[in-house]
């Protein structure tokens, strides 16, 4: 029972970690229908500035958190404006793929020069000595990790449905060109909205950064596992997304112990690969109809 | 076709005709100096560098001067093999340095034992490495670290001689390195009659341990034995924290990468792994020289080496080089290694004093009683036994 306590929980932080990120790739799926596949790389970006803010600049863990949030903000933009927008112009099928995964390796080349190569430490703002919960080691930072993301996923949804703001992203969400003709600025929505994808990854990154450890190869692994929830939970539901990164995360830990740590990505994937054959739009996803 | 083929020989002999006028002796220096294993590469590069600007002071070799020639492999075979080409055929080293990573040495020497230039592992472990051409005449690959199949055994040893544990888990990564250390220790634990309780794999970047750590705890394991690098050990140090699970960490001599050390913090201290040098104010007058110069010419950040078993390493391996270089009085590959296998005076190292460290079948110059214990104490190596740090006697 305990060991079964010890892999649920580690399960659940791991994948609220996938989920935070896969929680990006959604909000800019639902406005443009284009996926920032350098989503990892926002979350790295995002973990490493906030390492400086502690490290060099001495600031406080809480106090570094709106300045990283605002860094993901203007990366977001950036990536929005550089890669996406002319692919969205031209209309050109797939060329946001090109460009944002483009970005991508640019961005993780940077921080390679800047911060280097070397895994570092991520001072934690919670003490790291763990807690026992119904048998179970749970580290204070694990229940953070958690909390902050459920916490940011509802501020974003809050924000989307009770104000005018997130009324005009819903309405470029369901119809981009009705939204346009009734006034909306709909590519301003959509810069907008790769603005929040990557506050929300940069935001993911300085939380779970002290459990994991911060460098510039961070993003690659996570962002492939959170691309995998994207998918399993559904591009378009929000609660998909959740239950899709607690899946994941339990269904690898269980796996690891109950069969083989070798084979701890296997089911995962095999998972994925049954959604995308039977129901492509993910397990929560409401089904599209293409016209064409 | 022809022509152009003409006029690379023409320029090719130029070329030749120049090097051997200015009589420099260039050698090739292999190794990741950017990404995860970099702190151990540039250490090993600047104990190469210390050492061939001391040479160079003291009038070269048979007043012939060394001109490293470097190449960042990036930790990558492919990498590697690029660079091998490269330095064979458009820098015509006389011979290369290097190697950290063991998958990049393998895949790289067989350029240079095509070649017959001579290759100096001064840091890759894998057991293999120097005996990767069984068949061949003659082998060039020679090695001044010290091998998986010495550190198996003696981190075998410690914890079941030493410590009397019996109920052993084995951690290993899944790359050549890991897995190739995982054999040799199985092996090593079998000469005791014990097999492992547990042994359990993760891949490189993984950010959770629970399930391995779990797994070798539901075994009832006394010990962790590891190979792995840096950052996945630090996650493993972490994760046995975060469990509330505290057991002795044995390992191979990675456990002393920076990676590991600054990432567990004060999770990693009690690591125990064997090493050939420990940077310590308390050694023979050729380590201290060897400390003080180092720490004056690289100023390390807080007079730390990063990785000091790799700078200590890569500075023998331009010495023994040398030395051979001196005897033959040649810089040709085949007599290179002739000389390597029979050098007829000692070489003063800062590992240890090599008395004739090869013969024509043995390529490795550290042997198991060059190596003692490390165990991490906040935040850096110290010896386990304190009877290491003294001289020994000669």
């Amino acid at each position: 029972m305990d060991m079964f306590a010890q892999i649920l929980s580690s399960g659940i932080a791991v994948g609220m970690i996938y989920a935070v990120i896969a929680f990006g790739f959604q909000l800019t799926f639902a406005t443009s229908g284009t996926l920032n596949f350098g989503q990892g790389e926002a979350l790295m970006l995002g973990a490493l500035v906030g390492l400086t803010c502690v490290d060099t600049f001495g600031m406080n863990y809480w106090v570094m958190i709106p300045i990283v949030c605002l860094f993901g903000m203007i990366q977001g933009s950036f990536v929005e404006l550089i890669g996406v927008r002319p692919a969205i112009k031209i209309k050109s099928e797939f060329g946001w793929i090109m460009s944002t995964i483009a970005l991508g390796i640019i961005f993780k080349n940077v921080a390679e020069n800047i911060w280097g190569r070397d895994a570092l430490p991520f001072p934690a703002p919670l003490p790291m000595e763990p807690m026992n919960f119904l048998g179970a080691s749970i580290l204070p930072m694990e229940i953070l990790v958690v909390v902050g993301a459920l916490l940011m996923m509802l501020l974003v949804e809050f924000f989307n449905r009770k104000t005018i703001y997130g009324k005009a992203v819903v309405a470029t969400a369901n119809d981009r060109d009705a939204a346009g003709l009734m006034g909306i600025n709909t590519s301003m929505v959509i810069t907008f909205s790769y603005a929040l994808s990557s506050l929300t990854a940069a935001f993911a990154g300085v939380l779970i950064a002290p459990l994991t450890l911060t460098g510039a190869t961070m993003g690659g692994a996570l962002g492939l596992k959170a691309f995998a929830v994207a998918i399993i939970g559904g591009l378009s539901s929000g609660m998909g997304i959740i239950v899709g990164g607690l899946i994941l995360g339990i269904v690898e830990t269980a796996t690891g112990f109950y069969v083989s740590t070798g084979y701890k990505d296997v089911p995962g994937l095999i998972l994925l690969l049954l959604v995308l054959a039977y129901k492509p739009s993910g397990l929560f996803g409401k089904s599209a109809i293409k016209k064409v | 076709m022809n022509i152009r083929r003409h006029i690379f020989a023409v320029a090719a002999t130029a070329m030749l005709s120049t090097g051997a006028y200015a009589a420099d002796i260039k050698l090739g220096v292999s190794g990741p100096f950017t990404g995860g294993s970099a702190s151990m590469g540039v250490s090993m590069r600047d104990g190469v560098r210390l050492a061939a600007k001391e040479i160079n002071a003291a009038g070269g070799i048979n007043g012939n001067k060394i001109v490293l020639v470097e190449r960042d492999d990036e930790a990558k075979n492919e990498r590697g093999v690029q660079i091998a080409q490269e330095l064979i055929n458009n820098e015509k080293v006389v011979a290369t340095l290097g190697y950290i990573n063991t998958g990049v040495a393998l895949a790289s020497q067989r350029f240079y034992q095509d070649a017959k230039i001579p290759v100096m592992n001064n840091v890759a472990t894998g057991s293999i490495l120097t005996k990767q051409f069984p068949n061949a005449p003659e082998n060039y690959v020679f090695r001044n670290a010290a091998p998986d199949n010495i550190q198996a055994p003696l981190i075998a040893k410690e914890a079941v001689e030493k410590r009397g544990l019996k109920k052993i888990a084995i951690l290993a990564d899944s790359t050549n390195y890991g897995q190739l250390g995982r054999e040799d220790l199985e092996k090593a634990l079998k000469g005791y009659g014990l097999t492992p309780v547990a042994v359990e794999k993760f891949n490189i970047g993984d950010v959770d341990m629970t399930s391995q750590l779990l797994k070798a705890k539901n075994a009832g394991a006394e010990v962790i034995l590891t190979y792995a690098i840096g950052p996945e050990l630090a996650q493993i140090a972490n994760g046995m924290a975060k469990l509330g699970w505290k057991k002795p960490m044995i390992g191979s001599w990675t456990l002393s990468m920076a990676s590991f050390i600054d990432t567990a913090g004060k999770n990693g201290n009690g690591a125990t792994m064997p090493q050939t040098y420990i940077q310590s104010p308390s050694t023979t007058a050729k380590r201290k020289a060897f400390q003080e110069a180092y720490l004056k010419e690289f100023k390390p950040k807080n007079n730390n080496i990063a990785s000091p078993v790799s700078a200590a390493q890569g500075y023998d391996s331009v010495y023994l080089l040398a030395a051979a270089i001196k005897q033959a009085n040649s810089t040709e590959g085949p007599k290179i290694v002739a000389a390597l296998q029979d050098l007829k005076t000692p070489v003063d190292g800062v590992v240890i004093t090599y008395n004739k460290p090869f013969t024509a079948t043995d390529h490795e110059a550290i042997k198991a009683k060059d190596v003692v214990m490390g165990v991490v104490e906040n935040g850096r190596v110290e010896f386990l036994n304190a009877e290491d740090a003294k001289p020994k006697k000669k």
